[in-house]
């Protein structure tokens, strides 16, 4: 679902912390026709140029605050919508950042949202599942896009 | 008489690129529908800052509604049983969420308020009584799967039904979805399987609708067969095209006593061949359930909701299907069918 729409083309860019490159971050939509709970995000299946980057080194920016952990959005953003109008920025941790030019993102969401109750639902409790490219096939991961996009993307100033 | 409305569902993909905002969508329904006037949304798209949006909104949303003298029919509300990460949510909590999409649909002036599937009966009965206190019907909907006997979490038509009997309440129902009717091959989500395993959009289209005219010929299990032998790079994966359940149209007298609203579920209008300027959804046997629904006396709301969209997404800005298009193709054949004499004879 919205497959080549859920990266902004020329939103790639590095990002500084404490004045020094502290990694990459780029604009996402929602792969679905409703807005979610954020505490549902349980991150995103990340390929960058062929090297993939895990949940533990994402960072999500939504609703104008700033960039936070998917591991707080889960313990802290348990009232807190993200609507399906607003683009939020993915962040990844990568020291230096990307080098200029194009680059390769591939990205798939894994939102844990479901219709009501579901027989997994204790186990997807204990044992969240690890956004990867075939999380679809795991069940409770996938969203409604069940592919990784790729997009070719020009890292901007 | 049916009355028509459209599920805002339909406009998604607008909603998505910010084309047309809800008060867009109201005033298309109102202006260029022939007569419908219901509006059906989806409480997570439709309402900003959900599940707190502004008073200033909910006026706001009224006053359009009252602008074009539209009536709010349907809010579809959804149930995420991990919304608290550290445990499945309660029955209590279930029913807490519920309590607050009631009250929201109370001020925003829904008749109608659709609960998630495999909402636990629990949750519901704590609600009764508000749902009465607000004249609101909740429903539950039976899409593809649940008419099914014995479906995965019980919420089977049986178990719907002895809940409604046991309750006595007049506050809880079932709605359909047309796709449970679907009893041939969609070909826009065909294009859309091909494509992706590789075919160009031309080659994809031709096979489509050799899939589509092989199956007219000899039926689903041959053409399962068929689809193996001719066209091996789309056999192994998910086949959403194929996995109609073509329940018996009939089955509908079961629920007809129960029945609140229905979701005319659709995937492409297309001309009907040889009658210029008419449409239909080749996978949807319309006509056929329209002639049920009327002479049962059905007289709630049917939604137009157009779920092409996503089918199209992968070509591009220039590839995307027309919302707005089809929803008015979609209306036009719906009142078409409401409006035909030749079958207009309730019991």
């Amino acid at each position: 679902m919205y497959d080549s729409f859920l990266v902004r083309k020329g939103s790639l860019r590095n990002f500084k912390e404490d004045g020094k490159v502290a990694g990459f971050c780029f604009g996402v939509r929602i792969a679905n026709y409703r807005g979610v709970f954020l505490s549902l995000h349980n991150g995103y299946y990340v390929e960058v140029d062929g090297e993939s980057y895990p949940v533990a080194l994402q960072r999500f920016g939504v609703n104008g605050k700033p960039p936070r952990s998917f591991e707080e959005l889960k313990n802290n953003a348990v009232y807190e919508h993200w609507d399906m109008q607003d683009e939020a920025t993915l962040y990844i941790m990568k020291e230096g950042g990307l080098t200029p030019g194009v680059h390769r993102v591939g990205i798939l969401e894994s939102i844990l949202c479901s219709y009501g109750r579901m027989p997994r639902d204790e186990e997807i409790v204990k044992n969240p599942p690890v956004p990867t490219p075939n999380v679809h096939g795991q069940g409770g991961g996938g969203s409604k896009t069940t592919d990784v996009s790729y997009f070719d993307l020009e890292l901007q100033e | 008489m049916i009355k028509r409305s459209v599920s805002l569902y339909s406009y998604q993909q607008n909603e998505f690129f910010g084309w047309m905002d809800w008060k867009a969508q109201l005033r298309e329904i109102a202006l260029n529908l022939d007569g419908a006037d219901g509006v059906e949304i989806i409480n997570e798209t439709t309402i900003p800052n959900y599940p707190c949006p502004p008073e200033a909104w909910i006026y706001e949303w009224r006053s359009e509604l009252a602008r074009w003298g539209l009536q709010a029919v349907t809010m579809d509300t959804f149930l995420d049983t991990l919304q608290f990460r550290d445990h499945v949510m309660t029955y209590r909590e279930a029913g807490e969420r519920i309590r607050y999409d009631l009250e929201l649909a109370h001020k925003m002036g829904f008749r109608n308020m659709r609960l998630c599937h495999h909402t636990p009966y629990q949750a519901v009965e704590m609600n009764l009584d508000l749902a009465a206190k607000y004249d609101i019907i909740m429903t539950n909907e039976c899409d593809v799967r649940s008419l099914d006997l014995g479906h995965m979490m019980g919420d089977s038509i049986e178990s719907e039904i002895a809940f409604i009997e046991r309750t006595k309440t007049k506050h809880y129902g079932l709605q359909i979805d047309m796709s449970q009717f679907q009893n041939k091959p969609c070909c826009i989500q065909l294009r859309y399987r091909f494509r992706t395993a590789g075919f160009s959009p031309e080659r994809a289209a031709e096979a489509a609708e050799d899939i589509f005219q092989t199956f007219e010929k000899i039926g689903r299990e041959a053409t399962n067969e068929y689809i193996k032998e001719k066209y091996p790079e789309i056999a192994g994966g998910p086949f959403p095209a194929l996995h109609m359940h073509a329940n018996p149209i009939g089955r509908m007298y079961e629920i007809i006593p129960y029945l609140v609203h229905m979701h005319g579920k659709f995937y492409e209008m297309t001309e009907v061949p040889g009658k210029p300027g008419l449409y239909e959804d080749r996978a949807l046997p319309y006509e056929e359930v329209f002639k049920h629904l009327k002479k049962s006396g059905y007289n709630g709301y049917i939604s137009s909701e157009f779920e092409g969209q996503r089918s199209q997404q992968d070509m591009g800005l220039e590839g995307l299907i027309d919302e707005v298009d089809q929803v008015r193709k979609h209306q036009q054949m719906m009142k078409r069918f409401i409006e035909d004499k030749h079958n207009n004879t309730p019991f």
